[in-house]
């Protein structure tokens, strides 16, 4: 048994704007709820509102059990992660990973771990199953500065698990995770539920633990209760609207191969990283990028995005050029729709949607030279497609996750770039965004553009999807044309 | 070799020392234009080294880097840097003979038996290019004439410009060419190249000299930028524990408090910064800072004088000489105070405690920045590039100080630049003396605005924002900040 937890009559606003109004709720001791529905709707702001990270109006009482043994406390873990340099830094910058020469001084997951088992008083003992589980162990020795996002989200998991609290609340847990990670995450779930720990999920994924017993979701500010996971309101399918004129149009190509890599190595120090990989990506091709967290996808997408050091005196053609012979990164990036969790994650916090939209034509993390008039329309345009117009002059950190997303994928596609490269694009997106966005990306993909995209979840990818290319350990395990039965 | 400014007559001197610029956009839309395909050889892989060289090579241009046979054979920092990207690495033999362009980015010290190991071997019509004027202006090397001198100063630490080009931006540049050196007149075209390669045309990119480069960036580092922020940071903490302010507090108020400080000066400029006090503690900082300025005029004056004569540049030579037998001592006597040895206690400090707790460095900052500016303009400097010297520059150095305090600033910066900050602090505090007695905590160490209604006298205040808005510091620095419109914000807190 654990913690009760019981809400009256809480609001909570930002500014003018009401998030939450006159919500009550009461949680028993044997309840473990998933908190989902729509993004933007609330539940981050009641979750941190129960963990006492934010206050309202109303009370938010939370009443722990005496003789329960795990710790009598709430723990939010938010959907996003953070960590510092050796010096208390947090500015980084998303291509660090490949420029690590600089930032050797970020701690080991290790040093990490043990520092906050010391301060916790916890005992590192304790969770080194855990840790080979969630497929965790070959990472104890790297540096937080080279963890992919997904192996991010799991040291940000480990953490929050091994300390046991009474009420556990996880906001968006699944995100970025690979498919063997999930299960293993649901499992332990389970087993912290049998030893006392109380559930909060906030996910609008169904593949949930065995111990969730209760849905409910954020409607008008208020909670509402329901039976079952099917019930829950998704985001109403959104309005088909038609695309863009300026990304009907086929972008300019005078080359046949978008990318080809022979026997690409690459190494820090001792570590090999990606193993003699080989990949010709061709004009129109539209391919899948697959492997578990940390298996050098990111790495691999980082030598076509022209963003790692090491690329140079390789075998790479990019564009039908040889790269190195004397092409600039920007040449490259001109050419390239790019989005990934790292780039999101370390954007410029003082981007407005509509500088970061902006910031699409220039390739750069934020925005800064005056646009032209058409370039203004083109923003425009999109800004309507996605629905964000009403959003545009808000600093782009301060949405839901799911429309910073949005925001950063009509970044992407803003200048109609001949490759298209998503790196987990859906990540914290529900399933319903998630499905919108693939139908998007289907309809680009129409108009003569060559995709390469990566994602976890079987169920979200894009139907467009023809070819699929799968690392493991840094190295091709398959190579495949069809692929019916990943989708 | 004799220094080469005191060779010049006067009108030559004024001349090169007047010389700032800042140059438009359009002048840098040639990009690269005028290095491409040409053979670039970094001599040097630090910091510095390398981080331009990786902005370089990915701005399309063909770099690789030569080293000394021993950096190479010993597998040095500087070999595996350079190796572990992919650079191309040989001895100056081999590398030298076929540069279009030699960088050389080591340290000042190495200058002069760098350049005559590698001049030699340059072969007839190439550049040589430095980022910082010592060699030639004060050591007066001579270069071969058939080779064409130029400079490119980022103002900012490598990783810095590393950083910012990736981010698609760049850091605010000095360029220069050295008008004894310019045979084939295509000096100013390569520097720009140049610059445009490490991406400072994106960041405000300031037409320098040698001369002006060499006499304002060694005024401002040993003044305001690290000679007065050390003197600033020892007292300040010193006080605090006389006053019985607890010391795991006052080591981290004053270790993290002048980078919150002075982020505020970064946006905002002197009056922005001050803007961040309440009315009563604008005015107090104002008072305290009139005083400071008063006291230390004659030693920021004298550092200047120093360095126009070359009286500096020979005082350290001969240090140089003496296997830095002084630089070492002082180097060892700051690691030993009592601010450096006191861990920073694990306590909470907000954003804006940082300013009402640490009044007395706000107060430091505005004198150190404004008397720095003011020398520098006064001695014949263009404000455009007292501005970089001074204001610019403090919160670079600020951020080095909070990530492991004095110890970790001085390491960061050239030797040539700890060894004008230790000469600063030690005539600094003796100065000090008497004006630190009266300082109590409630401008260090406690919340200035405790116990004060807040209400101060109109006309005091609009005359105190008028100064401070109306010096030339503040509105050369309006114009050129508006160049970084990018300008990263750090998360300080």
């Amino acid at each position: 048994m654990a913690a009760k937890v019981q809400i009256n009559n809480l609001a909570i606003s930002y500014g003018s704007n009401s998030i939450l109004s006159d919500l009550s709720w009461t949680i028993e001791p044997n309840e473990n709820y998933v908190l989902a529905g729509k993004s933007g709707s609330g539940k981050t702001t009641l979750a941190k509102a129960i963990a006492g990270l934010i206050t309202g109006n109303g009370e938010v009482n939370v009443e722990f059990n005496a003789e329960s043994k795990p710790l009598p406390e709430v723990i939010y873990v938010s959907n996003w992660y953070q960590f510092t340099n050796l010096e208390g830094d947090r500015n980084f910058y998303y291509q660090q990973r490949y420029n690590r020469h600089q930032g050797n001084d970020t701690l080991t997951v290790k040093a990490e771990l043990l520092h906050f088992a010391n301060k916790e008083k916890l005992d590192l003992k304790d969770i080194q199953q855990k840790i080979v589980a969630m497929g965790f162990g070959h990472t104890m020795d790297s540096q937080l500065i080279e963890l992919s996002s997904g192996e991010h989200k799991k040291l940000q998991l480990l953490k929050s698990l091994w300390l046991k609290p009474q009420l556990l609340i996880i906001d968006e847990p699944y995100t970025g995770l690979d498919k063997q990670s999930r299960i293993e995450l649901n499992i332990w779930l389970d087993e912290l539920v049998n030893e006392g720990v109380q559930l909060i999920i906030i996910s609008n994924d169904s593949q949930l633990p065995t111990a969730i017993n209760r849905f409910a979701h954020v409607v008008d500010g208020k909670l509402e209760k329901v039976d079952s996971f099917d019930e829950i309101h998704q985001d109403e399918n959104r309005k088909q609207k038609e695309l863009p004129s300026f990304l009907q149009k086929l972008p300019e190509t005078n080359f046949n191969s978008i990318a080809d890599l022979k026997d690409i190595i690459i190494r820090y120090g001792d570590k090999v990283v990606l193993n003699k990989v080989s990949w010709k990506v061709d004009v129109g091709e539209k391919w899948l990028l697959q492997g578990p967290n940390g298996s050098g996808k990111s790495t691999l997408l980082s030598l076509i995005n022209g963003d790692h050091p090491q690329s140079y005196g390789l075998d790479i053609e990019l564009f039908g050029k040889k790269r190195g012979s004397g092409e600039s990164i920007w040449d490259i990036k001109q050419k390239i729709g790019m989005i990934s969790p790292e780039m999101h994650w370390y954007f410029d916090q003082n981007a407005t949607v509509w500088h970061t939209l902006a910031s699409g034509f220039y390739d750069s993390i934020g925005w800064f030279i005056d646009v032209k008039f058409q370039e203004k329309k083109q923003i425009e345009e999109l800004m309507d497609f996605f629905d964000l117009t009403e959003h545009k002059d808000q600093l782009l950190h301060t949405l839901p996750l799911g429309k910073q997303r949005l925001a950063m994928l009509a970044r992407s596609i803003i200048k109609n770039p001949p490759l298209l490269v998503l790196d987990e694009p859906c990540q914290g997106l529900d399933a319903q965004q998630a499905r919108y966005f693939n139908d998007v990306v289907d309809e680009l993909c129409q108009h003569g553009k060559t995709l390469i995209y990566v994602g976890h979840y079987e169920s979200q990818l894009p139907s467009c999807i023809e070819k699929r290319i799968v690392l493991e350990k840094g190295e091709v395990v398959a190579l495949e044309n069809k692929v019916e039965n990943v989708l | 070799m004799a220094n080469y400014f005191n060779t010049l007559p006067l009108r030559e001197q004024l001349d090169q020392l007047g010389v700032a610029e800042f140059m438009d956009s359009s002048e840098f839309n040639e990009g690269v234009e005028a290095l491409k395909g040409k053979k670039i050889v970094i001599v040097g892989c630090g910091a510095q080294g390398l981080n331009q060289g990786l902005n370089l090579r990915d701005s399309g241009l063909d770099v690789s880097y030569a080293l000394r046979k021993e950096a190479i054979e010993q597998k040095r920092d500087s070999w595996k840097n350079a190796t572990d990207n992919n650079f191309k690495v040989g001895t100056y033999e081999e590398l030298i003979p076929s540069a279009d362009l030699v960088i050389n980015l080591t340290p000042d010290k190495q200058h002069t038996s760098v350049i005559n190991a590698v001049m030699p071997l340059m072969k007839q019509g190439a550049s040589l290019s430095y980022s910082h004027g010592f060699n030639i202006v004060e050591e007066g090397m001579q270069i071969r004439p058939d080779i064409t001198v130029i400079m490119v100063a980022p103002k900012c630490p490598g990783s810095e410009v590393r950083a910012e080009y990736l981010r698609g931006f760049g850091v605010p540049t000095l360029i220069a060419v050295h008008p004894e050196n310019d045979p084939q007149g295509k000096g100013w075209a390569e520097a720009k190249a140049y610059c445009a390669g490490t991406g400072g045309d994106r960041a405000g990119v300031l037409k320098s000299s040698f001369v002006a480069e060499v006499k304002s960036d060694l005024m401002g580092e040993q003044t305001i930028l690290c000679g007065l922020l050390q003197t600033g940071s020892i007292l300040s903490f010193d006080k605090m524990v006389e006053k019985g302010i607890d010391a795991g507090y006052a080591s981290k108020l004053v270790q993290y408090g002048v980078e919150v400080i002075t982020e505020a000066l970064k946006h905002g400029g002197v009056s922005g910064m001050m803007d961040r006090l309440s009315n009563p503690a604008k005015i107090k900082a104002f008072e305290l800072s009139e005083e400071l300025k008063d006291i230390m005029r004659p030693l920021f004056q004298k550092h200047q004088d120093d360095i126009m004569s070359g009286e500096f540049s020979k005082t350290m030579m001969a240090d140089w000489a003496n296997g830095d037998a002084n630089l070492l001592k002082w180097r060892a006597e700051t690691g030993e105070t009592a601010f450096e040895k006191t861990p920073a206690a694990d306590v909470k400090i907000s954003e804006q405690e940082y300013f009402d707790n640490y009044l007395l460095m706000v107060a430091f900052v505005r004198a150190g920045v404004e008397l720095a500016f003011e020398t520098m303009v006064e001695a014949g400097i263009k404000p455009e590039s007292a501005y970089y010297e001074s204001l610019h520059e403090t919160p670079l150095i600020a951020n080095t100080i909070a990530r492991k305090k004095l110890f970790e600033m001085n390491r960061v910066i050239s030797d040539t630049a700890e060894y004008g900050c230790y000469l600063f602090d030690q005539a600094c505090k003796p100065l000090l003396k008497d004006f630190m007695k009266k300082i109590d905590t409630d401008v260090v160490g406690k919340n200035f605005n405790d116990g004060k209604d807040g209400s101060v006298d109109n006309i005091k205040l609009v005359q105190v924002n008028e100064i401070l808005r109306n010096h030339e510091v503040e509105i050369v620095g309006k114009k050129l900040r508006k160049a970084m419109t990018a300008m990263k914000a750090i998360q300080t807190v």
